[in-house]
């Protein structure tokens, strides 16, 4: 009889610690361990490019600022949504992503797409306070990002334990973080052209605050907005929905 | 406090919290002004704060001999008091983040205050404050009432109340800074996770030599209910916290599981903190003081066997449900929503087995508020976790998910289970404790009552309706085929929700502020009550021996 | 210490254990959660049979349904298309006029024009489209690159300072940042200027001022902006004599755009939204005017 069994372990303190134990572990292994051995969980894309130092400084401060609290970044399979904010999301698209940023709750629309939406200015104006552009927000201001200069200090650092997490990031793109994260948000400068180089032609050099030569948190903020989607194209491939996949040259 | 202790365990206790200053001291010099620095001298204020108060009272006399033949509750007393607190701080925070969403203005124009830092201290503040702390107390209360046993420790009871507030006050001082590793419910940074990790052991084998040393062989359900919360929450909490630091004097780190892996683990703990913290734990309370207020035997020993072993089981595969129609493959989710139904059962069976214990008991609920509290619990428990597996269902989840459906069901089930269980058996465990014949005011009580129902019945019907609102207006369709709103019209349309909700938490917020003055009123006015029969642990031997335990 | 006792009120033996006063009834499981876990499992097997499942090392079981949440949204979307197709497919093909003409058609304009305008437009030009400060209202008459549907359509595909290769270039110099004016003649041109649409600025007092504004404007401005400052739509310099500002028309914002330029950033929608979307937003915004009393 089960119940004669249960009268057994419930009357030892470490039998029925383990019993816990055993029973608790199951349900985990079975949902976590093999979404590393099978292969088609995360699809196999050419094209996938790493965030830029700035662009991952501007993660950060995303994630500081507690955005993933209002704003989701996972489109999901489903018309309204594909319609609304473009083709479903891919795992391969937050591929690179420790944490994973895809968020529960929408009190603002989703952004895994916002890349290139909308003009940096227009990010700044928003930014610095929301209801300045969209009156009906309930967003909060962030005035005091523009002022703030961007701590490059650390960002070695930051990619540094990246590549511990297995970002495949180059030791060069880490010995030249800071000076790459200054180059994207000061076009014409002499440092500009590394980071192209490093992280690919595709990447956006601009003067995203508006303001060259401070480089400040809202750069920062403003250059991973715009990169949101736009690490690959592999999410444009296989879907029926309208949009075309961004191309920055055309 | 100090009082209970003898001189060498002042000693031991002086230690430790010298070398947890010294830690402090430590983070402070490497970090600078880094917040990894802030709370290396929040730690040092925190440690060198409670060093001073047992230094006042290093010299006070010793504990009579008789220690052993007594409870050991002063820690309870000072969990229970750290619980109402971090009930006012937490709640007041919802309700200031709710009022955001309706005057976004609210925020003053600081980065501590923004609506993205105010949220998790809110969370933080009532789940691990305010319920961690009640729960803390409740499970020292219950294992040695259940297990007629003194706590197996002298100062480890200390470590583990104190040094779980060090963790939730170096988690919410981080967020107003903006440490946060986005992991909803495990937010706090690396070391404060590894600090966790160690005082969340000395629990664990606080409450294991407690049991070990009880008088009835068998052990009660309760405990059950807090060992399965102990175990499978420092599982939890470790898998999901594994993460690379960026420097040994940085408050930043990142977390070693990638994109679509990150979002399954943290999926497992996320929910599995609701099932294991928010509900395991608190079934360990409901199977305690429910059957203590109402004066019934448990109506089924069965299906408690049964309701346990379900829901550890069960829950820990229903993780997925929070990922439906992601970028998780699609088997992963198929998973989580059928493990989420037939957890219905489980749950339900425990909703059940306390209903069926107040038959007999029916004219108290009616009468006593206090039983009135621990009823409406288990009605909002059964109804929470009806609503949570219907939300479970994919088709269902295409609606609710993102949308305030799911703050609806998580107020449901954080207030009218959560929070009305705990003042129910606070209610119950403050009297006995003190050894007052009552609460101060049973009229404050039932005041509390009706503030609670209202604000919570307020809160949950409100973002019923956004949310469903909301789910439908982004998926509403023209008669062409085309979407009908913007999100924009949505955001619109949930104003008045936002701001009828902002009221009904205000009126919870009072209700626990009226809780939290019963309660010392309690402890400093109400008389004294008779001892009706003695309240101490079954040594079977002459006061002061050792006692034998069980096992 | 394992007393078996009778429970008066439901009849039912207790287990014999007790702690600390509770006990507990030896009640056996009601059939009606019997039959729950029955049908919650039985539905669970069934699903587990028909639908993608459950891991196998390097693969998962695929259910007999063989589908999956990527095949399912792919045909919806699909079906969609389809529903709309002959609706959208009239639209791309048909003349601004005959949609104009057609009452079925422009309801979807309507419709499905006010949806996209408040996803995409209505961050920059409002919910309503009347713009607000950096950002032109496009429920007036006064257009920089030309009004009416077709010209609409053409600024929303290539975009104003956009990415797109062929994207409309609205070039407002920084003639003080620049050194081109100096600040005394920045101040003039910006008076003469604001008098344009505003005559009262112009007082017998500041004639000299006046007047050494207006030369500037000649030389220097009305190259773009036509020598009477009613702009030019082929380069979308705006028309300076009206009452409809972008950026505003008070003095100190006039000298602020004259001093540091201006290059407003209208994205391109080519990539985003579908030619048949871009057609039925030229409409709507089109409309937009008309509808204002
Ligand atoms: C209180 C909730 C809230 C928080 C916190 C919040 N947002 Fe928003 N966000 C909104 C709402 C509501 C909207 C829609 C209205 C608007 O455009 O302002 C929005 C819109 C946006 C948009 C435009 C999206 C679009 O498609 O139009 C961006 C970009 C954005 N937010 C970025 C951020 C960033 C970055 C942060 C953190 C620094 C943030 N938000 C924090 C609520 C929030
Ligand atoms: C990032 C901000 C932004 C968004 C989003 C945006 N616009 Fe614009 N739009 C502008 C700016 C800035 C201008 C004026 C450019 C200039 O100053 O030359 C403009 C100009 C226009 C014009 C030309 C007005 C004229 O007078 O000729 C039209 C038409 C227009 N927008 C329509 C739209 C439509 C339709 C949408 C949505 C699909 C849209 N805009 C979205 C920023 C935006
Ligand atoms: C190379 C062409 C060019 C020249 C020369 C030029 N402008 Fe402009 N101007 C523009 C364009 C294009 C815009 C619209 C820019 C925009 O909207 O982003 C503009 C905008 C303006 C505005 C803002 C109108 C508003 O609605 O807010 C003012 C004022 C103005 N110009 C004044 C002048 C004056 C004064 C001069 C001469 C000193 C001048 N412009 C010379 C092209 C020119
Ligand atoms: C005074 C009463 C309360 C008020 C006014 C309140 C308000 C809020 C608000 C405004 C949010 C954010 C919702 C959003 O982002 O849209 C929230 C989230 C949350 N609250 Fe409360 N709250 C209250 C009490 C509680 C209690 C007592 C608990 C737990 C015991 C709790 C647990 C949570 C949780 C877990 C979330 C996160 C929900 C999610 O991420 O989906 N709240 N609350
Ligand atoms: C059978 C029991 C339950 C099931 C199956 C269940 C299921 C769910 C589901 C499906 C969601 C929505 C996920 C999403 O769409 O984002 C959810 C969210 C949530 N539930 Fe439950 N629920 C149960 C019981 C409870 C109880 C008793 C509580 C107690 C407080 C609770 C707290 C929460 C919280 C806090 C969230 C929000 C998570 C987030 O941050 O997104 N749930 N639950
Ligand atoms: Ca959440
Ligand atoms: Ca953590
Ligand atoms: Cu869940």
């Amino acid at each position: 009889m089960p119940e004669l069994f249960h009268r057994k372990i419930e009357r030892t303190a470490i039998g029925f610690v383990i019993a816990i134990i055993a029973a608790a572990s199951v349900g985990g292994i079975v949902e976590i361990a093999p979404l590393f051995t099978i292969h088609q969980t995360v699809e196999d894309t050419p094209d996938m490019r790493l965030y830029t130092p700035l662009e991952l400084a501007g993660r950060d401060i995303y994630i500081r600022e507690g955005c993933y609290g209002c704003h989701s970044q996972m489109i999901r399979t489903l018309r309204d949504e594909v319609e609304r904010y473009g083709p479903y999301s891919l795992a391969v698209e937050s591929k690179y992503d420790h944490p994973m940023l895809w968020g529960s709750k929408r009190t603002g629309p989703d952004l895994a797409r916002i890349g290139g939406k909308y003009s940096d200015f227009w990010h700044v104006a928003h930014l610095t306070n929301p209801r300045d552009v969209v009156p009906e927000s309930n967003m909060p201001a962030y005035r005091w990002l523009a002022r703030t200069a961007l701590d490059t200090g650390d960002l070695g650092l930051h990619l540094r334990a990246q590549q511990a997490v297995r970002v495949p990031y180059t030791d060069e793109m880490v010995a030249n973080a800071a000076a790459d994260a200054f180059g994207q948000a000061a076009p014409n400068s002499p440092f500009a052209a590394g980071v192209t180089q490093r992280y690919g032609e595709k990447t956006q050099v601009s003067a995203f605050d508006g303001v060259v030569p401070r480089l400040t948190e809202m750069d920062a903020l403003v250059a991973y907005l715009q990169v949101l989607g736009r690490l690959t194209d592999a999410a444009y491939a296989n879907t029926a929905a309208p949009q075309q996949a961004p191309n920055p040259t055309n | 406090m100090v009082q209970q202790l003898t001189t060498g365990e002042r000693q031991n206790a002086l230690v430790i919290l010298l070398c947890i200053f010294v830690v402090g001291l430590a983070m402070a010099a490497l970090g600078g002004f880094d917040p990894f620095g802030v709370h290396g001298v929040v730690v040092m204020l925190y440690s060198g704060g409670i060093a001073a108060l047992v230094m006042k009272h290093y010299y006070d006399p010793e504990p009579a001999p008789g220690r052993q033949s007594q409870y050991y509750d002063d820690p309870i007393k000072v969990a229970i008091a750290f619980s109402l607190a971090w009930a006012v701080f937490g709640m007041f925070m919802g309700v200031w983040t709710a009022a955001q969403l309706a005057w976004p203005d609210l925020a003053f124009d600081s980065g501590w205050s923004s609506f993205g830092r105010l949220r998790p201290t809110h969370t933080t503040g009532v789940i691990f404050g305010f319920g961690g702390n009640a729960l803390i107390a409740t499970a020292f209360h219950v294992v040695q009432r259940t297990s007629r046993a003194r706590l197996a420790g002298q100062i480890s009871p200390w470590f583990v109340l104190l040094g779980y507030n060090l963790f939730c006050i170096v988690a919410v001082t981080g967020y107003f800074m903006g440490v946060t590793q986005s992991k909803e419910y495990a937010e706090p940074e690396w070391y404060a996770d590894l600090w966790l990790v160690v005082v969340w052991v000395t629990f664990f084998l606080l409450f294991l030599a407690t049991i070990a040393r009880r008088k009835e062989p068998h052990i009660y359900v309760a405990n059950w209910y807090f060992m399965a919360f102990i175990v499978v929450v420092a599982i939890l909490h470790i898998v999901n916290n594994l993460a690379v630091p960026i420097s040994f004097a940085r408050a930043k780190s990142y977390t070693i599981w990638p994109g679509v892996q990150d979002a399954m683990v943290q999926w497992w703990y996320g929910h599995n903190a609701v099932a294991f913290f928010l509900t395991a734990g608190f079934l360990g309370m409901l199977y305690y003081y429910l059957p203590i207020r109402a004066q019934r035997p448990i109506f089924s020993y069965r299906l408690s066997i049964l309701s346990f072993w379900g829901i550890t089981f069960f829950y820990m595969w229903a993780g997925s449900h929070h990922l439906h129609y992601t970028a998780l493959p699609h088997w992963v989710q198929n998973l989580g929503m059928t493990f989420s139904v037939m957890l219905l059962v489980p749950s339900w069976a425990s909703a059940g087995n306390a209903l069926l214990t107040l038959n007999g008991a029916w004219h108290k609920v009616r009468d006593d508020a206090t039983l009135r509290f621990i009823t409406v619990a288990v009605v909002f428990y059964g109804l929470s976790t009806f609503e949570g597996s219907f939300l479970a269902i994919r088709p269902v989840n295409a609606l609710s998910h993102y949308t305030d459906w799911t703050v609806g069901h998580v107020h449901a089930g954080a207030l009218g289970w959560v929070a009305f269980i705990t003042f129910g058996s606070l209610y119950t465990l403050v009297p006995s404790l003190w050894k007052r014949e009552g609460m101060y005011s049973p009229a404050l009580v039932e005041v509390h009552f009706w503030l609670a129902v209202t604000g919570t019945l307020i809160y949950v019907f409100a973002m019923w309706n956004s949310g469903i609102l909301q789910g439908l207006m982004w998926r509403t369709y023209t008669q062409e085929g085309t979407l009908a709103y913007s999100f924009l019209d949505s955001l619109v349309a949930m104003y008045p929700y936002y701001i009828a909700r902002a009221f009904g938490g205000l009126l919870f917020l009072l209700g626990a502020m009226v809780a939290a003055f019963n309660i010392w009123m309690t402890v400093r006015e109400a008389p004294a009550a008779a001892e009706k029969q003695a309240d101490i642990p079954d040594t079977g031997l002459a006061p002061g021996a050792s006692p034998a335990p069980a096992e | 210490m394992a007393v078996e006792e009778k429970d008066p009120v439901s009849g039912q033996k207790t287990t014999g254990h007790e702690w600390n006063g509770i006990k507990e009834l030896d009640t056996p499981v009601p059939l009606g959660i019997l039959i729950f876990i029955v049908v919650t499992h039985v539905w669970a097997l069934l699903w587990w049979v028909l639908m993608p499942t459950f891991p196998l090392g390097t693969t998962y079981t695929k259910g007999i349904l063989d589908t999956d949440q990527r095949k399912i949204v792919e045909q919806d979307l699909t079906e969609a298309q389809a529903q709309r197709a002959a609706r959208m497919r009239a639209i791309e093909t048909s003349s601004y006029e005959d949609i104009l003409a057609n009452e079925d058609l422009m309801k979807l304009v309507r419709t499905t024009g006010h949806q996209l305008f408040g996803d995409n437009c209505a961050a920059c030009h409002g919910a309503d489209g009347r713009g607000r400060a950096n950002y032109p209202d496009l429920t007036d008459e006064d257009w920089l690159w030309g009004g009416g549907p077709e010209k609409i359509a053409e600024t929303m595909k290539i975009g104003i300072n956009s990415t797109h290769q062929n994207t409309r270039v609205a070039q407002m110099p920084a003639f003080g940042r620049d050194a081109i004016l100096d600040r005394n003649q920045v101040t003039n041109v910006g008076t003469y200027v604001q008098s344009l649409s505003d005559p009262a600025v112009s007082t017998a007092q500041n004639i000299e001022q006046m007047k050494a504004g207006r030369e500037i404007f000649l030389t220097t401005c009305a190259a773009c902006h036509g020598e009477d400052g009613k702009g030019n739509r082929e380069v979308g310099a705006p028309n300076l004599t009206d009452q409809h500002w972008v950026y505003g028309g008070d003095l100190q914002t006039i000298i602020n755009t004259i001093h540091g330029g201006r290059q407003g950033h209208m994205p391109t929608w080519d990539e985003r939204l579908s030619p048949a979307e871009i057609k039925i937003l030229s409409l709507y915004v089109a409309s937009l005017g008309t509808k204002q009393p």
